[in-house]
């Protein structure tokens, strides 16, 4: 790095970087300079004037914008002149003579720039008195956002917060001069999944969210430093509420997680919090219906109930389903008492022990993230498998397409369909779902043909490598993967040739009995191209990682110790004063497939997965349900128990890139006598005799330390506002290459099609669907198909069609895209009324049929 | 490649001794809008009729200067030179070639019009055929470009443009020799040459005349460039509004290209260069070089804050060497003739010659080129005939929307960069407006107010805002409903919008107040004071109604 240049601001001696703007090296002397269009971080575009600043000079000083001028060493500036105050007080004239200055009904006073300016260094009354330039006020730009083009300043930050970060140039100026404004293009809605973002950093009320408008005013609410719930990557948040309710939700930055942005997911889906048929009290079936009890009676009744199955049937009859989407207190809370008071491993989470993870997660965040000055992405490659983080991990998405547009980093994408990442031209590896080893293999191969760049243990063993992979040749590749070969080695190079490549799959690349061949698939493709450091599986639900750490898994105690691990398990004996069963528990799938008699459910909805589960459910000895909303589970449960969810009670969650983070209670339910869910539990654990003595979450964390030395020290306090990330160290192991295979399922000549599904960002699930503002931009209940198919099967756009599987049969209506790949049909998770698991039916590859509906 | 140019001249030499008569009929848009296409056909149908085929060829040549007078036609062998020249005067011409010229046609070529002009950038203006790369070749062009690519290094040929002095002829008057040394020492492998011919100034119409009568000379200059400073593409941008200077240039590209002194390998050397156009919608503030850039590269067409300059960070990001037409059309000349050769013209700040274009109140509007330093004097009342009717100049206007009007009283300074600027007004591209008393001037600088206002792209704040404001207080001053304190808010925010715009113009488009307030202060007064305007152009009795009836001299512009 260059050395520092030394300058002069107001008589004051600062030193900063090269290459650093006037107005950021003016706030490290602590000197204010007005400024309506720089924002650290968008690119400077010196278009409101108000930060002008003189600089001396040769031939005298000179007005200068601060926010495009670099420091230089030995430069003289001012501040502070009678020059500059003029400027100040004319420029601010011009802005305010167009200005409505109609503060008492915008959403931005109280915390206006505008406003703010005005009161320090505005004229008193403006001598221009011309009369104002009319524009359109509120105007919807989107669903979720609302503009007023008389407020607006032209400032260019939300253009350029789309073009920059979004790369989705959706807003421009229109027309000239003094007719200028600020507008969307072609008509078409802003529809970057972040542009919610572009309201934050408005400097005035223009830009206001269409889900809080004049919910708050800045001055009444109470603020609450947390993270997002609704995906892994964790986003810091800001919390306002007022009166017990969420009145808003802002992005707040860290700069190893978010930088300062959040996805419209994260902050307008939040009406679920207040929702109205929250669950208030205890529910228990009394002659078929679930009627209102006292909390000890549902108590009493269920554990009664989990003493006589255990008594009947023995411990391994009763099983718990713990939460990703909840914190990790709950969940730890959860094992703890099936393990220890039970007695049983019978625990995991959907998308727990039937998916092949991995421990670690992301290396890190921060390096994929490009932020305006900050470091450079840490890696030069990035592989996506199986994710599509434009849907599934927005804020991870916009990280990437800032790496690649601005860091120079380069994309593999290997999805069923050709997501929206594809279009940064990197190597695109389509695949049909159930040939993804296949595939892996395929790329092996290639890597092992490749001369340089290979790891030098791994490659000693390159002949067994291709001989295993033999039958992954071009023919295989083409016909069974419908995958391009060419792009398969195109992508082997790239890996072979990057320095630090980072791997990502999901949790859609590696569900079900494949799931460990392709994990073991990727692993051996990263140790051969020398990227076995940076394998990372990503959950996709808030707590994903967390859920693992905590041991909320059949084969795993919390800290990922093996069930077997004779260290953990005398260690946790000792701390839980128990004996602990040894043998591995039953996964997600096998105890709703009908593996126990009695189970406890918390936080998850299984019966809306798949129609057979939900019969299933009907036929249990005992169900016990832990719930927000009266789910389609809790429908069917013996007893439902209300919890207090995200916001209410204090939580930590751990996102993506193993961060512990925490999420403190916000808003109060005053009527409700909804609980905590680790509360509920610690309750029902004295009800079995167990001496459970926890006050609060800290109480449980300090516990946690002790249980998983992997957080050790990470308690409430430590944590603080940014939160921590757990040291994976510990738990590489040593890379190894193996053989992998994968049995193909055969074609089908009545089911023609391959089903793809995964996850979309609107989706129609229980938290986004309440907040009911959102409702016009939820995805309706679709089939994918590519034009091709479309044209094959005379379909058009909108066409209602019935899709079936050998399983079952759903209604759909056509959505013709370019993204779905020939020979597929996309149906995404989680729409509204139309479970994909009716056709799944608990397979990962399914075969399906497209007609015309009767 | 130097033989292949030497045999071009040596046949396209031949072909012309062959003839006896050369009637060179100027087809640049000047006199095609009066008729010259009909006109030059005529002729040629006449010379067919008389069965002169064979001795007289009848050719379209770019622009002859004159172009008030037009059509104009030129019998080379007999030196006459015809104006308002009509269909029906083709038999006398095509007559009079073996024994004389018709005299009620002649303009008078002894005229100072002619005697004082000084033609270096428009040495071939109205001499060769602009659609034919060969006449270029014969009349010298390309050989420099060839010396410098088999004799020079791209050092050498800096050297040489440093030497000349040359600045910039687009306006703002930056030494070419420096722009072009800051670009050649940029880093990186890929770096842009472009041509600026968006032109927007109202009343300027030199570029247009070069593209139009010379366009070769911008494309070797251009190469030439591209040969220095490292660069292997460049573009031309250039006004959709001039449809003919297009297909010029664009005919003269394909040529060359064809002879191979465009491509990749330029005139058999190792050298590659692309020369493409860009069509500018029109924009004024399209001529800006930052727009310009952003204009090409497909985005809106708005300025950005300098620095970085385009030669450190230009199009697409890459360095980027910009310079207007007639900074390119001079670059030729210099390396023929050596930078020092062109150094000893004109003035010791401001080197070589000057085109401007003459309109407005002055008797021989059209093309000029004269050394710098030459007086406004001598320009206005000797090279442009005058006030026509003998009416006195009241003042000159130069570098249109940017520049300012200097008076009478100060006509006898010389025109160059410096002496300009401390007038008030500036150089700018070459536009010069003559205006007599028939011209008011609260209205002129509320008509060129007028064209910043919305020429304005509202990018920054002052000019978007503040241009709008100082127009309105023209507007209310012109109408005679202004006070000495509109006045005076006046001046404030000429001073504002000065100091604090984003770009040029913004920067500049007080001057015509500014400069108009210096000289004409009286007239202001005489608006806001007396309700009176001096020049009868503005309609202060009705409070109300503005103006409806531009003055003589801002009718003129406003084409
Ligand atoms: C508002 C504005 C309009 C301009 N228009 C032109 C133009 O039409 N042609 C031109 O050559 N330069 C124009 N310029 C100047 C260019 O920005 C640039 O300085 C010039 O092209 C550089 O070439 P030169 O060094 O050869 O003069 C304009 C500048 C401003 C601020
Ligand atoms: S943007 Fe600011 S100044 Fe403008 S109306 Fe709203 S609060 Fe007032
Ligand atoms: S809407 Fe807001 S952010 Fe966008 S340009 Fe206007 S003031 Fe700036
Ligand atoms: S990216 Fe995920 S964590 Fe971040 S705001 Fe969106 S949903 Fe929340
Ligand atoms: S000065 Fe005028 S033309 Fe230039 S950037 Fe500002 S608004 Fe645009
Ligand atoms: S803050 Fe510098 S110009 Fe807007
Ligand atoms: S256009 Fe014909 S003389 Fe100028």
């Amino acid at each position: 790095m260059a050395d520092n240049v030394t300058l002069t601001i107001d008589g004051k001696q600062v030193s900063a970087a090269p290459g650093m703007l006037l107005v950021d090296a003016a706030e490290i002397a602590n000197i204010e300079i007005p400024v309506f269009c720089s924002h650290p971080k968008l690119d400077p575009v010196g278009c409101c004037r108000m930060c002008m600043v003189e600089i001396e000079g040769p031939r005298g000083s000179r007005l200068m914008t601060a926010c495009t001028t670099p420091v230089a060493e030995g430069m003289v500036v001012h501040t502070n002149t009678p020059q500059v105050a003029e400027v100040q007080e004319a420029n601010l004239g011009f802005i305010l003579l167009n200005h409505p200055l109609d503060c008492p009904i915008c959403d931005k006073g109280g915390e206006c720039p505008l406003q703010d300016q005005t009161m320090r260094f505005g004229p008193g009354i403006s001598q221009l008195v011309e009369p104002k330039r009319l524009k359109q006020k509120n105007y919807d730009i989107s669903d979720m956002i609302v503009l007023d083009q008389e407020r607006c300043v032209l400032c260019w930050r939300c253009i350029r917060y789309l073009e920059e970060w979004e790369d989705k140039p959706q807003l421009g100026l229109h027309n000239r001069g003094n007719e200028t404004v600020i507008d969307i293009q072609d008509g078409q809605p802003v529809d970057a999944k972040t542009s919610g973002n572009i309201i934050d950093i408005c400097p005035v009320g223009a830009l206001t969210n269409q889900i809080s408008r004049f919910a708050y005013r800045p001055w009444e609410v109470e603020r609450t430093a947390s993270v997002c719930n609704h995906c892994s990557v964790g986003c810091n948040i800001r919390v306002d509420t007022r009166t017990h309710t969420v009145r808003r939700i802002i992005g707040r930055e860290n700069m190893q997680v978010n930088d300062q942005w959040i996805c419209d997911k994260g902050r307008f889906a939040h009406a679920w919090v207040n929702g109205e048929n929250r669950l208030e009290t205890p529910l228990l079936r009394k002659n078929g219906e679930l009627v209102p009890v006292q909390w000890s009676e549902a108590l009493d009744f269920i554990a009664e109930k989990l003493q006589a199955v255990k008594q009947q049937h023995g411990a391994s009859a009763i099983g718990a389903i713990g939460s990703a989407k909840i914190g990790n207190e709950s969940n730890y809370a959860l094992q703890r008492l099936f393990r220890s008071v039970i007695g049983t491993n019978n625990i995991d989470h959907r998308d727990g022990a039937d998916v092949a993870g991995l421990a670690t997660g992301l290396p890190s965040l921060a390096g994929v993230m490009k932020p305006q000055y900050g470091p450079n992405p840490q890696v030069d490659t990035i592989f996506l498998f199986g994710i599509d983080p434009s849907e599934e991990l927005p804020i991870l998405d916009l990280h990437l397409k800032r790496a690649v547009k601005k860091g120079g980093a380069k994309l593999i994408i290997a999805h069923p369909r050709k997501i929206e990442l594809t279009r940064y031209n990197g190597p695109y590896l389509a695949y049909e779902p159930g040939t993804e080893a296949t595939l892996l293999n395929g790329l092996l191969r290639a890597a092992a043909g490749q001369k340089e760049g290979l790891n030098s243990t791994a490659v000693s063993h390159l002949a067994d490598v291709k001989k295993w992979t033999e039958e992954a040749d071009d023919r295989a590749l083409a016909d069974l993967c419908r995958t391009d070969p060419a792009a398969v080695k195109a992508a082997a190079a790239m890996l072979a040739k990057s320095e630090k490549a980072l791997i990502i799959y999901g949790p859609q690349a590696a569900r079900g009995s494949d799931g460990p061949a392709i994990r073991d698939g990727l692993a051996n493709l990263a140790f051969l191209t020398g990227h076995q450091d940076r394998l990372a599986f990503v959950g996709l639900e808030a707590n994903s990682q967390g859920a693992r750490d905590m041991g909320v898994l059949p084969d795993r105690l919390p800290g990922h110790a093996s069930i077997g691990s004779s260290d953990a398990v005398k260690r946790l004996e000792h701390l839980w004063e128990c004996k602990l069963p040894t043998a591995a528990g039953q996964s997600y799938k096998q105890m709703l497939d009908g593996g126990v008699k009695a189970l406890y459910v918390m936080g998850a909805d299984p019966a809306s997965e798949r129609p057979e589960w939900a019969e299933k459910l009907d036929g249990l000895d005992l169900l016990v349900v832990q719930e927000l909303y009266l789910t389609e589970t809790a429908k069917r449960a013996d007893v439902v128990l209300p919890a207090l969810g995200w916001s209410e009670t204090d939580a930590t969650f751990t996102n993506l890139e193993r961060r512990v983070q925490r999420a403190p209670k916000a808003v109060a339910l005053p009527q409700s006598r909804a609980a905590a869910d680790w509360a509920i539990l610690s309750h029902l654990a004295q009800k079995l005799g167990a001496k459970w003595h926890f006050a609060d979450a800290k109480a449980l964390e300090a516990e946690i330390g002790k249980a998983a030395p992997i957080y050790r020290g990470l308690t409430w306090e430590a944590l603080g506002d940014q939160g921590l990330q757990w040291d994976a160290s510990a738990l590489k192991s040593k890379p190894e290459l193996k053989e992998v295979r994968q049995k193909m399922a055969k074609g089908s000549k009545e089911y023609p099609l391959t089903l793809v599904t995964g996850t979309v960002l609107f989706d129609g699930g229980t938290l986004f669907g309440a907040t009911e503002k959102l409702d016009g931009v939820t995805v309706g209940p679709v089939v994918g198909l590519s034009p091709a198919d479309a044209t094959k099967l005379g379909l058009t756009e909108g066409a209602a069609v019935a899709v079936s599987s050998p399983e079952g049969s759903l209604s759909l209506t056509v959505h013709i895209s370019e993204q779905v790949q020939p020979g597929s049909a996309w149906i995404p998770e989680s729409l509204p009324g139309a479970p994909v698991g009716a056709l799944l039916n608990g397979s990962v590859v399914q075969r399906v049929k497209v007609e015309k509906a009767a | 490649m130097r033989e292949k140019l030497a045999e071009i001249k040596a046949i396209e030499e031949d072909a012309k001794a062959q003839y006896t008569h050369t009637v060179n009929v100027c087809t640049a848009a000047g006199c095609l809008s009066s008729g010259a296409a009909q006109v030059k056909e005529a002729l040629g149908k006449e010379v067919e009729r008389s069965g002169l085929e064979r001795w007289c060829q009848v050719k379209g040549v770019g622009c002859l200067g004159l172009c008030t007078a037009g059509p104009l036609v030129e019998v080379e062998s007999q030196s006459a030179m015809y104006g308002h020249v009509t269909v029906e005067d083709t038999p006398a011409i095509v007559g009079g070639l073996n024994t004389k010229p018709v005299e009620r046609l002649r303009v008078p070529t002894g005229t100072p019009f002619f005697l004082r002009q000084n033609r270096i950038v428009l040495e071939n203006s109205g001499r060769i055929d602009p659609e034919r790369i060969e006449e270029y070749i014969a009349a010298g062009g390309y050989s420099g470009l060839v010396t410098a690519l088999t004799e020079m290094t791209p050092a050498q040929v800096i050297d040489e443009v440093t030497a000349s002095g040359l600045r910039g002829r687009g306006g703002g008057g930056y030494p070419t020799g420096l722009k072009w040394t800051t670009v050649a020492k940029a880093p990186g492998p890929d770096k842009y040459v472009i041509c600026n011919a968006d032109e927007g100034d109202p009343g300027a119409f030199m570029d247009r005349s070069v593209l139009e009568s010379d366009p070769h000379r911008v494309i070797e200059g251009m190469i030439l460039a591209g040969y220095a400073v490292g660069a292997s593409q460049g573009y031309v941008y250039v006004r959709a509004e001039y449809p003919l200077a297009i297909e010029h240039l664009k005919k003269a590209i394909s040529q060359a290209r064809r002879m191979g002194l465009l491509g990749r390998s330029v005139a058999e050397t190792t050298f590659g260069f692309n020369i493409d156009i860009r069509l500018g919608a029109g924009a004024f503030v399209c001529g800006e070089e930052t727009a310009l850039i952003a204009s090409i590269e497909g985005k809106r067409g708005q300025p950005r804050p300098r620095p970085p300059y385009p030669a450190e960070y230009g199009l697409w990001g890459k360095p980027t060497l910009i310079n207007n037409v007639e900074s390119f059309a001079n670059i030729p000349p210099i390396i023929r003739n050596g930078g020092e050769w062109y150094a000893s013209l004109g003035t010791e700040k401001s080197k070589g010659t000057k085109v401007f274009a003459l309109a407005g109140a002055i008797t021989n509007t059209g093309i000029i080129e004269v050394p710098m330093g030459t007086s406004l004097q001598e320009i206005v009342y000797e090279i442009g005939g005058g006030v026509p009717g003998g009416g006195r100049c009241k003042a000159v206007q130069t570098g249109g929307p940017s520049g300012g009007c200097i008076p009478d009283a100060y006509l006898d300074n010389p025109v160059d960069y410096d002496s300009l600027r401390s007038l008030g007004s500036i150089m700018g591209s070459g536009g010069m407006i003559v205006m007599d008393d028939s011209s008011c001037m609260v209205d002129v600088a509320k008509y060129f107010m007028e064209f910043c206002m919305t020429e304005s792209c509202g990018k920054c704040v002052p000019c978007r805002v503040g241009t709008v404001q100082m127009y309105r207080l023209l507007d209310k001053i012109s109408t005679g409903r202004a006070t000495l304190e509109d006045l005076a808010l006046l001046e404030n925010l000429c001073d504002m919008v000065q100091n604090t715009s984003l770009c040029g113009l913004g920067q500049t488009a007080p001057n015509p107040v500014v400069s108009t307030l210096r000289y004409f202060r009286d007239e202001y007064i005489a608006h806001i004071e007396e309700k009176r305007c001096p020049a009868g152009v503005c309609k202060i009795h009705s409070s109300v109604a503005q103006t409806d009836s531009p003055s003589y001299a801002v009718a003129e512009v406003a084409q």
